[in-house]
């Protein structure tokens, strides 16, 4: 009966004690998640170093190599010493290397710093508005000794010394906030109160100026400010003629206000036009181009020209030249534009001799040929050598463009048999009809050789297929020219037809 | 008839889960747990629970391709939080578990690490925060997150020794910044002790049987006692704080109970001398060490050797009809304890009156 009992008391004990630990357990439960919620923050912790870098990172003692000591007797060595890289030396030594780290560090001292600052000032606010003047100013003395270049903590700390009627302090303060943050309106506000109630009202009325120069609706500068005016209207003369009124203080605002007012701009001015002088180039004999300013809707929208360049040799550098670059370019504008149609007449022309120079002949195509060509012929009939592929003879070839007397020079030069050979398969149709051209306004030149260069340009590889591509004027000049062939160089009546039949005429 | 101050192990709550699970640890500072496990298709998968007023409610799964198999919150802060994983595949991962990713990720073992230990996250001078991963390609790598990639201690067999399967891991000794030892168990029954400070094998002995868990009963104090539990339902708990230059250390062999292996012992968080052993058969067995009346003895040459104590059983409890594979204590609530077992259950014991042993 006992043992019933007893087991029935275990029984009744165990399920309370498994009820209570349930309970216990949901309570648990709910403190976790509460405490889990609060956990989440940075945590940091002071830890050992990694296992395997335990070695490694002891602090390494570079050993430097104890310097040579030079005896005084040693006067060579002494002669060798370089004195100026000593002393830069220990110069760096003191500073030392400044690495990327310190710097960093650095900066998170000053972050720190500023942090520290900030607090204070908070703590010094909340004196202000518990009016414990003297608490704050200790308050704002501590963030200011933190940090020295904000303007917010000395404007306060004045705000308190104009309130404990320091005003010295008070002005100061403000001035060096304004110095720091010229356009921080509190601060000139409270400068001008605290000079005002120093009696230095002009001074005080500047300040006011610029409080309502940076915000022009303060309402309350502006009455600060009419205040003064009527003050100084009434006492004026008065505050000049009485020394109660602190003199340095006075003097002070009065040379301050001055200052700006000289203005720079005589001695300015002197330099700008002792430069522009300069730059017209006055005094000297120099026609100084200025540089044109158009907006970019007036531009020119021709596009830009390539412009050979032309050796000169030093000395030839002969004035009365006109410059060549403008005709240049005017004569490829002609040629591309008039095409074949002025070929007689430039030719006759640059037989002529030098007739015209000069700026306004610019207009006539004619008269620029003659006297580019003048200038090239006496420099080509020196270079031109004959080429030995496609490439030079390419190369020569645009590089006499447009000078057609100069392209006959060069073509004379070139042997005919050679033609196939130069142009291999790289004889283009242009330059066949320029070429033909060429053969047909000098064949006085080409005396006798005329069906030579044609039989021997029909003999270039796929000419079949440039002969198609002749347009009627070159086939006129062809016919014109093998005419000349049969009529001068007697050339076999053969010959002929088999150009003709090669030339597709 | 129990005695009145007799522990009761109760099943709390039981929660099924349709996939294997080899791992379970509590969340530190939470009512929170992760189960580590594996899916069919052999994808692995980390599971986040609550309890809530006896419910168990998933919050969060991660899923990746490799099976994960063992995890620990060890070598982390209880702020952070991370859980250090090991997978099939060698690859240790820590867990950023609020916001899934992992901070930390290498593969240093080329199979499956068994079993992970991590230590020095939250318990401040007790040395650097370091997790231990014991692997079947034979060797032992001690980490540290803030060395990525390279382990920072390594143990491995010596050319020409056979790779033994490393089963279990476990750190201890750690009771300041510079002592901590490594205990690994082996398929083949080898328990090694690796003195980390020195970097030496301490003490090895072999158990017969292979070892499956290996728990100090305290990490971070000067190490005092060692459980070791084998297949063949057999467990040795050896009182390591005297060391016999020629015997080794004192140990109580427990084989008893035919209940198969023992899988794992865990140690109340909350009382040293009392531990959980979770055996094959799907029992739990909650025992008491008592120590002798002397734990050493000094023999005539002035050389002591330490005594055996005794073992109790306080309680046992069949919950599963198959092995359970893991089982922590929650360090926060006494008494509270999550389990898994290849019957693909996770559950919630609770034990009461341990505060009176």
């Amino acid at each position: 009966m006992e043992k019933a009992f007893e087991i029935q008391k275990q029984v009744r004990d165990n399920a309370k004690a498994l009820q209570t630990y349930m309970t216990d357990l949901q309570n648990w439960e709910a403190e976790m998640k509460r405490k889990e919620a609060a956990l989440n923050g940075e945590f940091e912790q002071d830890l050992p170093p990694v296992r395997s870098k335990v070695k490694k990172e002891r602090p390494v003692v570079v050993k430097k190599k104890p310097e040579k000591k030079i005896k005084g007797s040693d006067y060579s060595s002494w002669d060798k010493y370089d004195v100026d890289k000593a002393c830069e030396e220990v110069d760096m030594q003191d500073i030392g290397p400044s690495s990327l780290d310190s710097k960093k560090s650095h900066l998170a001292k000053l972050e720190k710093l500023r942090e520290e600052a900030q607090y204070e000032k908070e703590r010094g606010n909340t004196f202000v508005k518990q009016e414990k003047w003297d608490d704050a100013i200790s308050c704002y003395n501590r963030a200011i000794e933190l940090v020295r270049d904000d303007a917010i903590y000395y404007a306060n700390r004045g705000l308190c010394f104009l309130k404990k009627d320091s005003l010295h302090l008070a002005e100061s303060d403000c001035s060096e906030a304004i110095r720091l943050d010229p356009t921080y309106v509190k601060a000139y506000q409270r400068r001008a109160t605290a000079r005002e109630r120093l009696g230095s009202l002009r001074a005080a009325s500047h300040d006011l100026n610029e409080v309502l120069k940076l915000e022009p609706h303060n309402n309350s500068a502006r009455k600060q400010l009419d205040a003064i005016k009527a003050r100084m209207g009434t006492k004026g003369a008065k505050s000049k003629s009485s020394p109660s009124s602190t003199p340095t203080v006075e003097s002070k605002p009065l040379t301050k206000p001055s200052q700006p007012k000289i203005v720079e701009l005589p001695t300015e001015s002197k330099l700008v036009s002792a430069d522009d002088q300069w730059r017209n180039g006055t005094g000297e004999s120099v026609m100084v181009i200025k540089p044109v300013k158009k907006p970019p809707h007036l531009r020119s929208k021709r596009p830009l020209k390539s412009i050979p360049i032309q050796e000169i040799q030093l000395g030839k550098t002969t004035p009365e030249k006109p410059p060549t670059r403008l005709k240049i370019i005017e004569i490829d504008e002609q040629t591309q534009t008039h095409g074949d149609s002025n070929n007689n007449d430039s030719n006759k022309i640059a037989d002529a001799p030098k007739n015209t120079k000069g700026e306004g002949d610019v207009a006539s195509p004619e008269s620029v040929k003659l006297v580019t060509d003048g200038v090239v012929k006496e420099k080509d009939a020196k270079t031109l050598v004959p080429p030995t592929n496609s490439v030079q003879f390419m190369s020569e070839w645009k590089y006499l463009k447009g000078q057609w007397d100069a392209r006959c020079e060069y073509l004379s030069i070139i042997e005919p048999s050679k033609i196939p050979s130069i142009f291999a398969n790289a004889l283009e149709s242009d330059v066949l009809s320029d070429v033909l051209r060429i053969l047909h306004d000098n064949t006085p030149r080409f005396a006798g050789r005329v069906a030579a260069y044609l039989a021997q340009l029909s003999n270039v590889k796929r000419f079949s297929a440039l002969a198609m591509f002749l347009s009627p004027s070159d086939k006129e000049m062809l016919t014109k020219l093998l005419d000349h062939c049969k009529a001068v160089e007697n050339t076999n009546e053969d010959v002929i037809a088999d150009l003709k039949n090669k030339y597709e005429l | 008839m129990e005695e009145l101050e007799t522990p009761q192990i109760i099943t709390h709550i039981e929660h099924n889960i349709n996939h294997s699970i080899f791992d379970c640890k509590w969340i530190p500072c939470s009512a929170k747990f992760v189960v580590i496990g594996s899916l069919p298709k052999g994808s692995g998968t980390l599971e986040v629970f609550e309890i809530t007023s006896g419910e168990i409610r998933k919050i969060k799964e991660i899923e990746r391709p490799n099976s994960f198999k063992c995890g620990t919150f060890g070598a982390s802060s209880d702020v952070e939080r991370r859980l250090a994983t090991g997978d099939f595949k060698g690859t240790l991962e820590i867990w950023d578990l609020e916001k899934s990713c992992q901070v930390y990720i290498t593969k240093e073992h080329t199979d499956i690490i068994n079993s992970i230990d991590g230590l020095g996250g939250n318990i401040v001078n007790c040395g650097a925060p370091e997790i231990v991963t014991g692997s079947r390609d034979g060797t032992v790598k001690v980490w540290d997150p803030r060395q990525r990639g390279k382990p920072v201690a390594n143990m491995q067999p010596m050319k020409g020794e056979t790779k033994r399967d490393c089963w279990a891991v476990s750190f201890g000794n750690s009771f300041n910044d510079s002592e901590r030892i490594v205990v690994a168990g082996y398929d083949n029954g080898d328990l090694k002790m690796f003195d980390l400070r020195t970097m030496s094998l301490r003490w090895e002995c072999n158990l017969k049987n292979g070892v499956c868990s290996t728990e100090f009963d305290r990490k971070d104090i000067p190490m005092n006692k060692l459980v070791a539990t084998t297949l063949e339902g057999k467990f040795h708990v050896f009182d390591v704080r005297t060391q016999n230059p020629t015997k080794g250390f004192a140990q109580v062999l427990d084989n008893a109970s035919k209940s198969g292996t023992i899988w794992v012992a865990r140690h109340v968080p909350q009382n040293r001398d009392i531990f959980l052993t979770c055996a094959g058969n799907g029992q739990v067995s909650l025992w008491k060490y008592e120590y002798p009346e002397h734990r050493y003895v000094v023999d005539n040459q002035g050389v002591s050797s330490g005594v055996p104590g005794k073992l109790r059983r306080l309680q046992r409890m069949v919950i599963s009809t198959q092995p359970i594979n893991a089982l922590d204590w929650n360090r926060d609530h006494l008494g509270l304890a999550v389990a898994t077992a290849y019957d693909q259950y996770v559950r919630i014991l609770v034990t009461t009156k341990l505060n009176l042993q």
